[in-house]
């Protein structure tokens, strides 16, 4: 019976173990063993330098900037679309007309691609002169034009950029809150009316936010896991056919330049890509831990 | 307390509401306006909301442009995200299945495998991958450009945690049946799960339409393009063809809101019911 | 259902059958019998469908050209690893770690006898002790362009010094026209070396040491800064320096652009407007202008390595016509070969001339010991004194300093 039941296991998880061994397994360990050698411009490389990158990778103040931005990045991002997704699902919830036309409007930039977005971010809301749409707003209120991703002083860039993954992305984190609200219970609430809690803030803070835990802890992670992975945006609107600027470059974005363009230093990047990733797991473990993870609703 | 603050409260969300939901429209406004206009508009010193002349022969130009396949892209692209969308589903259902209800001693461990790959950026192990599809002779083939991306450890968590989550009394009453697991599976397991196949399925068809590097490498030969890589080439070394960039990228949007606004209701049941928390 | 779409439907459906039943026509790579070709994508009319007729008029192979959009330089870097990579590609390079690493094949006997004709600015990077890796197709080069009727309203001069430029660019900055657009970074892409060279330094010397380990340097480089703080640039214009766009839409006086932008300009201007190179600084200093050639490279992992050679020196050693047509009827190029050049009449007169000029007297080509890694630091340096406003001191010797690592790196190497 146990023989039988492995069988069936495996039938059914086989395909896709192996598939993933070969097509995630193999380069990952790949990379991991190209850390380990100087790897320019070759997958094959013959000169063993022992943590020779790893070394090389964490003097690089390039590299440890790259993290510093993730870090600055995480910060904006991670509550602002947090903040942001959970007051567009407690609105979405509580209207009463055309509830399926606002979650429609607030979901379909799912649907664009990070490429679509950046181009109309770049060339037609917050370009450095006066027909953009951002300058053309500040004119009213007479403003000057600002050069929004040229400067870093104020770093406007920021705005471009959280403003354009808080759209791409609002809607998709809103519906798994729509999701969380659908839950509660409504009896929850009568009882709060009973016991007379005005509606709003107290309501809020002691019965939704509580109820809604299991979904804000998986958003929290999904959240900070993608802020990590967070290339698109960036690349296509800061970058052109020269490279990129010093500023806003995060991790991801520096691994492209040193190990993908015409840079190639495979063994330098995968250093990096495996620090990073050990950053990631530490990262999401501690988060995962200290929120409670896997604790669902009503356990806690 | 009067009904009076409650009415005021009530009008505010919804004229917020409707502010929010115009901002979130500019953009795909700004994209078809741009694709129906000159290129000295869309760069044009002034702001405006219309173009001043509005160019429905842009549409006619990128299809017809003979040095750009556009159409052919449109179906490559189509072609290649249903599949992506298809495979995916089946691979990482079963192994999602089979990692939530079929007790095995090493399960677990097989689970931590799969979902570790998760923190790993696809772009780290990129040229690896690379150079391995290419030693396959894969190159510039529909195989290479679908086969690597169907296992998704994303979708096959997403899978695992629904499945946990779904009651257990149906799949009890078809084992007395004498139904096996395959045939539970298909039988009973699937026709159940709709919701989430819809969302799962959603998401990895997005994924797969909008993916630019993979196909840009893989698919070398211009019959092999994606919609994204003709996209990138209308910014060529010296100039971005402006208005085509935008129309083109209007067009290459319709398919996903489309496939967005019908499958809607599906996503939001099957998030409802999944375990994604 | 009508039986219209239902045609339709079936149509779609073998369409989609026949294109999962063939691969896309081609194996992988150079596997099959033919030459595979790549060149990047020119932003130029008629330049792909020329480069597709050169490859047709070879008669001893099959040659099959492949168009790429995208960042080129990463896609040759990728399939160069592979199988499936091109047999001859065109490459901004080589790179000194694709000569080192064997990538790429010596193409010295190509140009036995004529090595001469080759214009020596451009092919001198693509030599590596001695050998020559790659035969430059055309020569690209980058200037000012001036709005001559706006100088003459502001009473300004043609700049000839880097003092006058800024003096200029400020003059010129007027209510929603700006004085100089040097790209919408503040410059530090596109620029590159060239202000060090007209600061009368270089990027490498002779003997593979940092050429701009003085204090001219910072003190050059910091002026780009003044141009930024004087608000002065034009910044975050719809298009890039690449494109005269924000030149010809009168956001700036003066634009920073490739010589490909020079019939665009001319057409669109008229007389009104002229050219110079980036003007030099300070004592030792003189005008500057970058220049560049793509070259005609052969992969060390071609498997028809003799007949690709026998390509390159056909089209691009042998058939000199091809190369004229291809360097000036669709873009605007020099040719690479100095023969061409001087013949060639659409270069002889006006702004086209000058450009020609400058890129003789005063044009200065990337050395092949300044890696992308070198690049990349030195950017990064020149972003954060234009646009950070840090210290010019400072962030010149961290670059000389992380250069010098690098040129050790790439010449303890064989």
């Amino acid at each position: 019976m146990r023989r039988t039941r492995a069988l069936w296991f495996w039938v059914f998880v086989g395909p896709f173990a192996l598939g993933l061994a070969l097509f995630t397994y193999v380069p990952l360990l790949w990379s991991v063993a190209l850390g380990f050698f100087d790897a320019h411009n070759t997958v094959t490389p013959t000169h063993f330098v022992g943590l020779g990158n790893y070394a090389a990778v964490l003097r690089d103040d390039a590299f440890v900037g790259s993290l510093e931005t993730f870090v600055v990045f995480t910060a904006f991002i991670v509550p602002a679309t947090y903040v942001f997704s959970l007051s567009l699902a407690l609105m979405v919830n509580r209207v009463r007309r055309a509830r399926a036309f606002f979650r429609s409007v607030f979901f379909l930039p799912a649907a664009c691609s990070y490429v679509v977005a950046a181009l109309i971010w770049k060339m037609s809301i917050f370009n450095g002169v006066r027909s953009g749409l951002a300058n053309t707003v500040l004119g009213w209120f007479g403003g000057e034009p600002v050069a929004w991703l040229a400067g870093t002083d104020p770093p406007w860039y920021w705005l471009v950029v959280v403003t354009v993954r808080l759209w791409l992305q609002a809607g998709f984190y809103m519906i798994l809150f729509l999701a969380g609200l659908q839950r509660i219970d409504p009896v929850l609430y009568e009882a709060a009316a009973v016991d007379g809690a005005r509606p709003g803030w107290t309501v809020l803070r002691h019965i939704t936010l509580p109820q809604l835990r299991a979904t804000s802890v998986a958003v929290v992670l999904l959240l900070v896991v993608n802020a990590f992975q967070a290339f698109d945006e960036f690349y296509n609107l800061l970058s052109d056919a020269r490279g990129y600027p010093p500023y806003a470059r995060p991790p991801l974005v520096y691994l492209y330049y040193t190990a993908l363009g015409q840079g190639q230093n495979l063994g330098l990047g995968s250093a990096g890509a495996v620090i990073l990733a050990l950053v990631v797991a530490v990262v999401t473990v501690a988060q995962a831990r200290w929120l409670g993870l896997g604790r669902r609703e009503g356990d806690g | 307390m009067g009904d009076g603050p409650v009415r005021v409260g009530r009008a505010l969300r919804l004229v917020l509401l409707i502010a929010l939901a115009l901002l979130f429209l500019i953009p795909f406004w700004l994209l078809v306006r741009n694709g129906l206009a000159a290129d000295r508009d869309i760069t044009s010193a002034e702001w405006s909301l219309l173009p001043r002349q509005v160019r429905w022969s842009n549409v006619r130009e990128v299809f017809g442009d003979s040095s750009v396949p556009f159409a052919r892209s449109l179906l490559n692209s189509a072609l290649i995200a249903v599949a992506t969308t298809l495979g995916t589903l089946l691979l990482a259902s079963l192994a999602g299945y089979g990692l939530a209800r079929i007790p095995y001693r090493h399960a677990n461990k097989v689970f931590y495998g799969i979902l570790g790959t998760l923190l790993v950026p696809a772009a780290v192990t990129f040229v690896p991958s690379f150079v391995l599809v290419s030693s396959l002779g894969w190159v510039s083939t529909l195989r290479g450009l679908i086969v690597p991306t169907l296992f998704s450890a994303f979708a096959c968590f997403v899978f695992r945690q629904y499945f946990l989550g779904f009651p257990r009394e149906l799949e009890d009453a078809a084992q007395i049946d004498g139904l096996g697991y395959w045939r539970t599976y298909w039988l009973v397991v699937v026709p159940n799960a709709r919701p989430v196949f819809a969302a799962v399925g959603t998401i990895v068809f997005l994924g797969a339409w909008n993916s630019f590097l993979w196909p840009l490498v893989i698919g070398q030969d211009q019959s092999a393009w994606t919609v994204q890589v003709v996209l990138s080439s209308y910014t060529t070394a010296q100039v971005v063809r402006l208005h085509e960039l935008f129309v083109a990228a209007a067009v290459s949007i319709l398919p996903l809101l489309l496939v967005f606004l019908c499958f809607q209701r599906w996503i939001v049941a099957g998030v409802e019911r999944s375990g994604i928390d | 259902m009508g039986s219209v779409s239902r045609r339709g439907l079936l149509a779609a459906g073998a369409g989609l059958l026949a294109a999962c039943g063939s691969n896309t026509g081609r194996g992988g790579g150079s596997s099959g019998s033919g030459l595979v070709q790549w060149y990047h994508q020119y932003g130029e009319a008629g330049t792909e469908q020329a480069v597709r007729r050169y490859a047709a008029a070879f008669t001893k192979a099959r040659v099959s050209v492949q168009w790429r959009p995208g960042n080129y330089d990463q896609q040759t870097a990728a399939a160069l690893l592979t199988d499936s990579g091109p047999d001859v590609f065109e490459v901004d390079g080589p790179t000194l770690d694709q000569i080192q690493g064997g990538q790429v094949l010596d193409l010295s006997a190509l140009v036995e006898g004529v090595k001469g004709d080759f214009n020596p600015a451009v092919l001198g990077p693509k030599t590596y002790r001695g050998r020559v890796y790659g035969i430059p197709q055309v020569i690209d080069t980058q200037m000012l362009y001036y709005r001559k009727s706006l100088l003459r309203e502001a009473g300004v001069e043609p700049p000839v010094s880097l003092d006058a430029l800024l003096d200029a660019a400020r003059a010129l900055t007027r209510g929603t026209v700006k004085g100089l657009f040097l790209g919408n970074d503040g410059g530090a892409g596109v620029l590159g070396g060239t202000p060090l060279y007209a600061a009368g330094l270089r990027l490498v010397t002779e003997d593979g040491g940092v050429g701009f380990d003085e204090p001219a340097a910072a003190r050059t480089l910091g002026k780009l800064h003044r141009l930024y703080a004087d608000k002065s640039l034009l910044l975050g214009a719809p298009s890039d320096w690449a494109d005269p766009s924000a030149f010809l839409q009168g956001l700036t006086a003066m634009q920073w652009s490739g010589l490909w932008a020079l019939p665009r300009v001319r057409e669109e201007l008229g007389d009104d407007f002229g050219v110079l190179p980036f003007p030099g600084d300070g004592v030792g200093g003189r005008p500057s202008v970058p220049v560049g050639a793509y070259g005609a490279a052969v992969s060390a992992r071609s498997r028809h390595k003799e007949v690709a050679k026998e390509y390159v020196k056909w089209l691009w050693v042998e058939r000199t016509d091809l190369q004229q047509d291809f360097a000036l009827d669709y873009g605007f190029h020099i040719p690479a070969r100095v023969s061409l050049a001087r013949r060639a009449r659409r270069l002889r007169t006006g702004p086209a001339a000058d450009a020609v000029r400058f890129a003789t007297e005063h044009g200065h080509a990337q050395p092949l010991l300044w890696t992308p890694a070198a690049q990349t630091a030195y950017q990064d340096a020149l972003s954060r004194i234009i646009q950070g406003g840090a210290s010019p001191e400072r962030e010149v010797r961290g670059v000389v300093r992380k250069v010098s690592e690098e040129l050790a790196r790439v010449t303890r190497k064989r």
